[in-house]
């Protein structure tokens, strides 16, 4: 009737994701003898940090990151199951077993542990213009740099905050790229006491950091702080992004300079994916710094009295050095809890002095929860906040009024989204409910659960499942 | 402190206590509309919005007793009638469409079904048509080999459910009417000849209170010392990603929980009454796996080409059910003033509820017969408001 009947599937520790924080996990607690299957929806794994390079680009460059090609040749050599273009998009009703859309169809996956490491989104918030041709991600802008070796423009804007813009902007130099200038929102590289101090308390990073300024000055690429989008505008043929206006970012809707691009990439840093959490019953708290739900875990990251582990940027932004130390924390909880050697005793020093870094290295940038505020604050009415359904600021900000809760502290979110369809196309809210929700005058999006599909899948693969029996949880192996 | 007065409250603001205090409104009558959450949030604002005319299946997936149909069709029939008429009433676009449904059979025992309903719906006035399996094929291409039968019923449709309760809502407040969300009744106390009602918002003194709070009703009703039999399940609906058109009729199926229907935003709306997760009145209801696929399965069945698309997203929506799946409305015995509908098909006898509860709070004779669905029956032992 509808296909094969699905067979229930089991291994000890299955990672959801295959960036830093996942596959360092899976190296560990593979070789140290449990089964592991690592789950990406990506072709191949490496997460976002450790993204293959295609072939061609290898030829001709290099691999500019060959860690990444080290890391996940150990995984696949530590016996692990690596299943790529699989996504997790449901829990079954036992709340445990992963629900899986691959290459074969549908599939279910009961595992003794999990490790959510699902990474991040980046953070986008619009702008008049931001749906023109030409306007980009900054992650997409570098995706196409070091994966493909493409250029997004030949004129470049990068915009937004947070440390990620210098890196990208120096892949898009290595290609020949002119990149017009940088807009930071915040002030961090003005010389203060904390950004000193955190210039000092990790040399390795500085000299990081040195290294991108000094590249950037060579190509006098000019780096604007306290600077924002006020608009973007096409070209007169109406098809492309042409110029940039940026204004203070204390006054948004007040131009102070225009610059003519043929591409703009913006980015306000990431916020963690946390659907799968969600699903799983994990608990959120509300983060008033970035305004995003963070999981509750223990140092170890795990989530509360389960066998539910997160790590990486899924736990909370810390870049790709703390989420390879939390997958290796991770590994060495569970390996503890199996009574197993071949933790790594080191690995929570090292997680923590990541973890410190990446603290004082954020709050040199302002925080994303107030300049969301202030951004969709200066919006005109005019402007799609949703794109799948085409929804305006001004929709959001009269359906808000309608749906008033003042004792709530802004509007019922649900009532909101009821009332403008905004969140309800296929990305499910994940790009702009950030947007909708400071339009709404809330802060962060109240800790509801998570809808299944977490991934649009394939009806046919779903009704695949009637009358699926869920596996048992396997006896220890090895 | 002295209370806030009204002629009615309306406990509740979903579709019935909009509609509702609309028809109150529209007499005259001060009303107050006394709403928990944000307005239209629960099962109003999260079923599929069909308007259930023909008769369809008797029994959601787990309801052991099933619907009388044969009683319900000329209701059915009334209330259609009304949907016409709502949009310019008040006024406003309820995404009214109706293109039409149709009503599936896949055993020889369900095709005897479809015929003998077909007569209760001639008897009440309402135009269907059985056809055989290939004429209904030849009338939607995308139904399955499966169907041996189906009935053709021009009237079935479906409302937007986003759109019409805050339509009512909007038309009943320009009429005078009160609109207070966020705002839980906490108690209900005779006082006088009318009640008084505590909220978070502060007391309401009204002459009548219209209970028309869905899965919270017997919590409400509790409130006045009376025990109701009204039970809060949730059941959960599927939308798919936008496809083109391939569905210009809502499907149901007369022997199973089963209804499709493609809106006009292009997705696909898959439900049937399958059964959530258990319901949580205190947030949000996770739906069921085990639902999903079991819901999809069949739908893929009786409508092959579905099984391309894929599913964006599955939420639960809850409902207040009877012990005998009928619904319920008129005056609560032993509790002047207090009046109750709630139950089977609540969305589509909205129009018709609404009118018949404004005309019960009036004194007058409701416009239908509908004496026998009082609240008498789902009475638990002793029911006396005591006065103060």
């Amino acid at each position: 009737m509808t296909g094969a009947p699905v067979s229930p599937d089991a291994c000890d520790v299955a990672v959801v994701g295959g960036g830093p924080a996942g596959l360092t996990a899976a190296r560990r607690l593979a070789a140290a003898g449990l089964s592991v299957t690592v789950l990406d929806e990506q072709p191949e794994l490496g997460g976002q940090y450790y993204r293959r390079p295609s072939a061609a680009v290898i030829e001709r460059g290099g691999d500019h990151r060959p860690a990444g090609g080290r890391l996940i040749g150990a995984v696949r050599d530590a016996g692990a199951d690596c299943r790529t273009d699989t996504s997790v998009w449901g829990v079954a009703d036992d709340g445990r077993t992963l629900l899986l859309s691959g290459p074969a169809g549908v599939a279910t996956l009961t595992a003794r542990y999990l490790i959510i490491a699902t990474g991040a989104y980046e953070r986008v918030i619009p702008f008049p213009g931001w749906e023109l041709p030409g306007v980009t991600t900054v992650g997409f802008a570098q995706h196409l740099a070091a994966g493909d070796g493409i250029r997004v423009g030949e004129r470049v804007l990068l915009a937004g905050s947070g440390p990620f813009l210098l890196p990208v902007a120096c892949s898009l130099l290595d290609l020949g790229v002119h990149v017009v200038g940088i807009a930071e929102a915040g002030t961090p590289y003005r010389l203060s006491g904390r950004g000193l101090l955190t210039a000092a308390s990790f040399p390795a990073r500085l000299a990081e950091f040195a290294r991108y300024v000094a590249r950037l000055a060579r190509h006098r690429v000019p780096l604007w702080q306290d600077r924002v989008v006020a608009r973007a505008d096409a070209s007169p043929a109406g098809d492309h992004v042409a110029s940039v206006t940026l204004a203070a970012t204390g006054t948004p809707a007040t131009p102070v300079a225009s610059y003519a691009v043929d591409a703009l990439c913006v980015g306000i840093g990431f916020r963690p994916q946390s659907e799968i959490a969600r699903l799983l019953g994990c608990s959120l708290s509300g983060d008033p710094w970035s305004g995003d739900l963070l999981p509750v875990t223990d140092p170890t990251g795990r989530a509360g009295q389960s066998d539910v582990y997160l790590a990486g940027e899924a736990r909370g932004i810390g870049g790709a050095g703390r989420a390879a130390a939390d997958g290796e924390v991770v590994a060495a909880a569970i390996l503890d809890r199996e009574g197993r050697p071949g933790g790594d005793r080191r690995a929570a020093a090292r997680q923590r002095r990541h973890a410190r870094f990446a603290g004082h290295n954020a709050r040199l940038y302002p925080a994303a929860a107030e300049l969301t505020r202030r951004l969709t604050a200066a919006l005109p009415d005019d402007v799609h906040v949703c794109r799948c359904e085409a929804v305006t600021a001004g929709q959001v900000r009269a359906a808000a009024a309608v749906a008033a809760a003042p004792q709530h502290g802004g509007a019922d979110l649900g009532a909101v989204r009821a009332l403008t369809r905004a969140g309800m196309g296929p990305c499910q809210g994940r790009e702009c409910q950030a947007t909708v929700a400071a339009l709404c005058g809330a802060v962060a999006e109240p800790a509801g659960m998570a809808r299944m599909p977490a991934r649009p899948v394939p009806v046919a693969d779903i009704a695949q499942l009637a009358g699926t029996p869920v596996a048992s949880t396997p006896e220890v192996t090895g | 402190m002295s209370a806030a007065t009204a002629d009615v409250l309306v406990v509740g603001a979903g579709i019935l206590g909009a509609a509702t205090a609309y028809h109150l409104a529209r007499r005259g009558l001060r009303v107050t509309v006394a709403e928990r959450g944000a307005a239209n949030r629960e099962g109003s604002g999260t079923t599929a919005g069909n308007l259930h005319v023909q008769a369809m299946h008797t029994r959601r997936p787990g309801q052991e007793v099933p619907v009388d149909s044969e009683r319900l069709v000329p209701l059915q029939k009334a209330a259609s009638d009304r949907w016409a008429k709502v949009s310019e009433e008040i006024g406003a676009d309820i995404g009214l469409q109706r293109a039409g449904g149709l009503m599936v059979a896949e055993t020889e025992d369900q095709v005897h079904e479809l015929k003998v309903k077909a007569g209760w719906e001639a008897a009440a006035g309402l135009d269907t048509e059985v056809l055989d399996g290939d004429s209904a094929r030849r009338m939607l291409p995308s139904l399955g080999p499966s169907v041996l039968a189906a009935t053709w019923c021009a009237a079935d449709g479906y409302a937007n459910p986003l759109l019409v309760t805050q339509s009512y809502l909007t038309a009943a407040q320009r009429l005078g009417a009160t609109v207070r969300t966020f705002c839980p009744v906490t108690g209900l106390q005779r006082r006088g000849s009318g009640w008084r009602a505590s909220t978070t918002g502060g007391d309401l003194d009204a002459a009548a209170v219209v209970n028309v709070a869905g899965p919270w009703a017997s919590q409400v009703a509790a409130m006045a010392g009376i025990e109701l039999r009204l039970t809060p399940v949730a059941i959960q609906m599927h939308a798919t990603v936008r496809a083109p058109a391939l569905l210009p009729h809502l499907v149901q199926h007369i022997g199973e929980g089963l209804s499709v229907k493609q809106v006009s935003a292009g997705t696909v709306l898959i439900g049937g009454g399958w059964p959530s997760a258990p319901i949580n009145l205190d947030g949000r209801t996770q739906a069921s796996v085990a639902s999903m696929a079991g819901n999809l399965a069949q739908a893929i069945r009786v409508l092959p080409p579905l099984a391309g698309l894929r599913l964006l997203r599955t939420w639960a929506g809850p409902l207040a059910a009877t012990p005998d799946e009928m619904p319920v409305i008129g005056a609560v015995p032993g509790a002047p003033g207090m009046f109750l509908a709630a139950g089977t098909y609540a969305f589509t006898f909205a129009p018709l509820w609404s009118e018949s509860l404004a005309a019960l709070v009036a004194g007058e004779n409701p416009p239908t017969e509908i004496s026998d669905l009082g609240p008498e029956r789902l009475l638990k032992g002793e029911n006396l408001a005591t006065p103060h």
